[in-house]
């Protein structure tokens, strides 16, 4: 890290791409003292600290596990001569993808009694698996879903790992697991915590797997009070907003102790020969596979041919029409590769005044962009309509717009692409821009021409993260969406709460498939090619 | 870099738009089934609707309202829940002429916040009194029935109970499936508290839960479970099961089972229609009241979506249990605008969502 002082103009780009951030935090600031909430009174009651400690401690397992399994699988699939690699990078990012109030109900339709998963387990004489619900089925599940976070970030900075520091070790007879313990941990360890933060975050915010895993967290206290009590529900949001916002200070506290991160382009990186070890690393790695991302494509297909079927023995009609499937597939792609593009743009200005200099502004609005992580998705769509509707004649420009639309994810994603972005920034050698200067190119010219090659399989990853997360948004997509702009997760909403399941199934694995095919040309192809 | 992306993107824009170039005055399938005739002149007339009731089951009718009416429809499709609430923020500047709601919760908390206007008295004559708002505010356009739903192979029919009150016996401890925060079971039970009081209704809950009554989200999953037999039986509206049926076939192992004609827990919960104070398109959003409330939309509800017709003299499908207890549907919702208030207290004091 650098102890130059920021450009000023760097400074005011940083502020102004950081403020909307705070909308959400704002609106629930004002909603508290609006609605006379009284969160400070309600924080020390029963019905609060129950939920909250519900919260805290499913949020702290699902991180532990997620940060291990998904640091795992990316050093085994960056790192080894695990048989599939590229095919498993294109797939592991998959599980980003479900949304959680139909990945959660796939699970159970899969895993609990009377389930696909659970018939084949009677007929080879296995009865008793434990029913998903509770702590242990939302912590499964949301470890499931949410080790990507890890993964992605992890994978990508171990790819720009140079190899030299492990042969180093290795020659002064460290042993492969002293190895990672002394060398790549601590390189790796910004992104880890990083991602960690983000599992975190999703966590405390999450309403569809804890609701159908009928584990009481506060959101699910949230939302049961929106209309009965609404001054609860905006105290209690402030509260979530309030631990989001301890959690990530903890976060940058820890950071600030990690060490300095390297990084050469172009380098060969270190490769590890799993030996005797390949047989459990398959096994582990397709464990993973088979349960977060097969489990529920089966119960997505079988959903779908129960449909498919029923039809043909002339039942009820399908109630779904290709041309509208395609017009949902084309507003996903279109909107959530456009949040993607505007995100990184919005995010890296910020995380150059995080990640390069010692800078208090950089510090606070890295922190207020996370933290908005854990605001729930139907507070950023209200703040966004609070406050278009008192902005006059921006408000009314923007009002059911394209725009507005856009917006509002990157507000809910944009966090997402930060930690990595940092980590990247934090890559930039100092002595490539000392050598940009010399040859007089200026603060753009060396921008584009040293940092952003260099930053490039951080920033496709921050930006894969971003879109995959977009595909699957619900509140925002409903409420801030122009009239008329369903989206595939809209869709699958309305056909599943109304018990359509076979026409919910349908379009959930559209969204896989168009899922995996971004994650080759975004995640994959383009960061392979270093 | 993002060159392939754009060509995928181009083609899928080509095929909507080929796909989408149909003559807007041909309707088919569903659609044509509710407006067989020949669709009027379009007209540029429109009408914007928040809709909670989802587009699997409304689309047909608005497409065929648009054929023989020419006014076109907008939809914001969601819960009736967050629809509320984005009404509520945008005020009387907000889109919507007409909000369609699930159940009456978010109608009443609209009402609290009195944002919703008055529907004409000839079209609150439509239905029966109980089944519209004293004030005029709303009207019920379809019913949905609470029952108890049962696996087949766990429960058998000579032992299921005739009243909601049995099912804090012993016989039943652990075996009944309740969906606690659910909307239609939050404003089951303040129906409940106002027939019967609120210290029977809160007993009444209490004791469920001490019985070890299982918490689950929303009646889907209620009913969902119940017939792959992780649960024996369930607290929830009659819809949901015939979809399952409809869908899963022999697969899915429950039924519904139909409580006393004059048990609480056989209570109709209506799916409400309201013009709000802001409308724009008044004339339009009473023209599309009346449409809803037509013979063919009604039989179409009864005979598509299994649901019970409430006006235009429309009987119910023949696979839907007769209805006798209309009369406890007459509870005055308005009188308990501010009952749901209490009602979210109770229910979360009785730990039915730890359950």
């Amino acid at each position: 890290m650098s102890q130059t002082r920021a450009p000023r103009r760097l400074h005011a780009i940083g502020l102004v791409c950081a403020v909307p951030f705070a909308f959400p935090g704002l609106y629930l600031i004002w909603r508290n003292f609006t609605s006379r909430a009284d969160p400070l009174g309600l924080l020390f009651t029963n019905q609060t600290l129950q939920p909250l400690w519900r919260t805290l401690r499913l949020a702290i397992l699902v991180s532990i596990s997620a940060a291990c399994l998904g640091t795992a699988l990316a050093w085994l699939t960056t790192r080894t001569d695990l048989p599939f690699r590229r095919l498993l990078r294109v797939v592991l990012p998959i599980p980003l993808v479900f949304p959680t109030f139909i990945g959660a109900a796939a699970f159970i339709r899969t895993l609990n009694p009377g389930g696909l998963a659970n018939d084949l387990f009677g007929s080879i004489g296995v009865n008793q698996t434990p029913e998903l619900r509770g702590l242990f089925g939302a912590w499964l599940v949301l470890t499931l879903f949410c080790y990507p976070y890890v993964y992605l970030p992890v994978a990508a900075r171990l790819r720009q790992l140079p190899g030299s520091f492990e042969q180093t070790a290795r020659l002064l007879g460290d042993s492969v697991p002293q190895l990672f313990r002394r060398v790549v941990l601590r390189q790796i360890a910004g992104s880890l915590t990083a991602g960690t933060l983000l599992v975190f975050l999703y966590t405390i915010s999450d309403f569809g797997a804890v609701q159908l895993m009928r584990y009481d967290t506060l959101t699910r206290a949230i939302e049961s009070n929106y209309l009965a009590r609404p001054p609860m529900a905006f105290a209690l949001s402030l509260i979530l907003l309030a631990v989001a916002g301890f959690v990530v200070a903890v976060e940058r506290r820890i950071n600030r102790r990690l060490p300095e991160v390297a990084t050469h382009r172009a380098h060969e990186a270190a490769r590890y020969e799993l030996g005797g070890w390949k047989t459990p690393a398959i096994l582990f790695v397709g464990a993973t596979f088979a349960l977060s991302t097969l489990a529920p494509i089966t119960a997505l297909l079988d959903w779908a041919s129960d449909g498919l079927l029923r039809t043909q023995r002339g039942g009820r009609p399908l109630t779904i029409d290709p041309s509208k499937v395609f017009e949902a597939t084309a507003n996903t792609l279109s909107s959530s590769i456009a949040t993607g593009v505007v995100a990184l743009i919005a995010i890296i200005p910020i995380a150059i005044l995080a990640g390069r200099y010692r800078d208090r502004i950089g510090r606070f609005t890295h922190s207020v962009v996370i933290a908005t992580f854990a605001v729930p998705g139907i507070l950023i769509a209200l703040s966004l309509r609070f406050w278009t509707l008192r902005s006059g004649f921006v408000g009314d420009l923007l009002y059911d717009s394209m725009p507005l639309l856009i917006f509002a994810y990157v507000l809910r994603f944009g966090s997402l692409a930060m930690g990595i972005a940092v980590v990247s920034v934090k890559a930039v050698p100092n002595r490539l821009h000392d050598a940009a200067a010399t040859l007089g190119a200026d603060k753009w010219r060396s921008f584009r021409s040293v940092d952003l090659p260099t930053m490039r399989p951080g920033l496709l990853a921050a930006g894969g993260l971003v879109v995959l997360s977009t595909m699957k948004e619900l509140p925002i997509s409903l409420i801030v969406a122009p009239i008329g702009f369903p989206t595939l997760t809209t869709r699958i909403f309305g056909s599943f709460e109304e018990a359509f399941v076979a026409e919910a199934g349908i379009m959930a694995l559209v969204l896989v498939c168009a899922s995996a095919v971004l994650s080759w040309f975004l995640v994959l192809r383009r960061a392979d090619h270093l | 870099m993002y060159r392939p992306l754009v060509s995928v993107l181009l083609t899928f824009t080509l095929i909507v738009t080929a796909c989408g170039s149909s003559d807007r005055l041909q309707i088919e399938g569903l659609a044509a089934e509710i407006n067989p005739d020949e669709c009027a002149e379009p007209t540029d007339r429109t009408v914007t609707i928040y809709s909670g009731r989802k587009e699997n089951l409304i689309e047909p009718v608005l497409e065929a309202f648009t054929c023989a009416t020419g006014i076109d429809t907008e939809v914001r499709w969601g819960s009736s829940t967050q629809l509320a609430l984005l009404i509520n923020e945008e005020a009387n500047r907000s889109a919507a002429d007409i909000f369609l709601s699930q159940s009456p919760g978010p109608v009443g908390f609209l009402e609290s916040k009195d944002l919703l206007g008055t529907i004409s008295t000839e079209l609150l004559s439509l239905v029966s009194e109980e089944n519209r708002s004293t004030k005029g505010s709303w009207i019920g356009f379809s019913g949905r029935k609470r029952v108890l739903v049962h696996n087949i192979d766990l429960v058998t029919d000579d032992e299921l109970p005739t009243s909601v009150f049995e099912l804090t016996d012993e016989k039943w401890r652990g075996k009944v499936a309740i969906p606690g925060t659910n909307g239609s079971f939050v404003d089951w039970f303040t129906v409940f508290r106002d027939q019967y009081g609120t210290d029977v209704a809160t007993k009444w809950l209490n004791d469920m839960v001490k019985n070890g009554a299982r918490y689950y989200p929303n009646n889907r999953s209620i009913v969902e479970a119940a017939g792959r037999g992780e649960i024996e039986m369930g607290l929830v509206n009659h819809y949901y099961n015939y979809q399952e049926v409809a869908a899963a076939g022999d697969a899915h192992r429950a039924k519904n089972h139909d409580l006393d004609d004059n048990d609480i827990g056989s209570l109709l919960i209506i799916t409400a229609a309201t013009v709000l104070a802001s409308a724009k398109n008044q004339t339009e959003a009473h023209e599309l009241l009346d449409y809803l409330l037509s013979a063919p939309v009604q039989n179409y509800f009864t005979n598509q979506t299994l649901e019970y017709p409430l006006a235009a003299g429309v009987k119910p499908n023949a696979a839907l249990p007769p209805l006798t207890a209309l009369e406890i549907g007459s509870v005055d919702f308005d009188a308990l605008g501010g009952g749901f208030d209490e009602t979210a207290r109770i229910i979360e004091a009785s730990g039915i969502q730890n359950q």
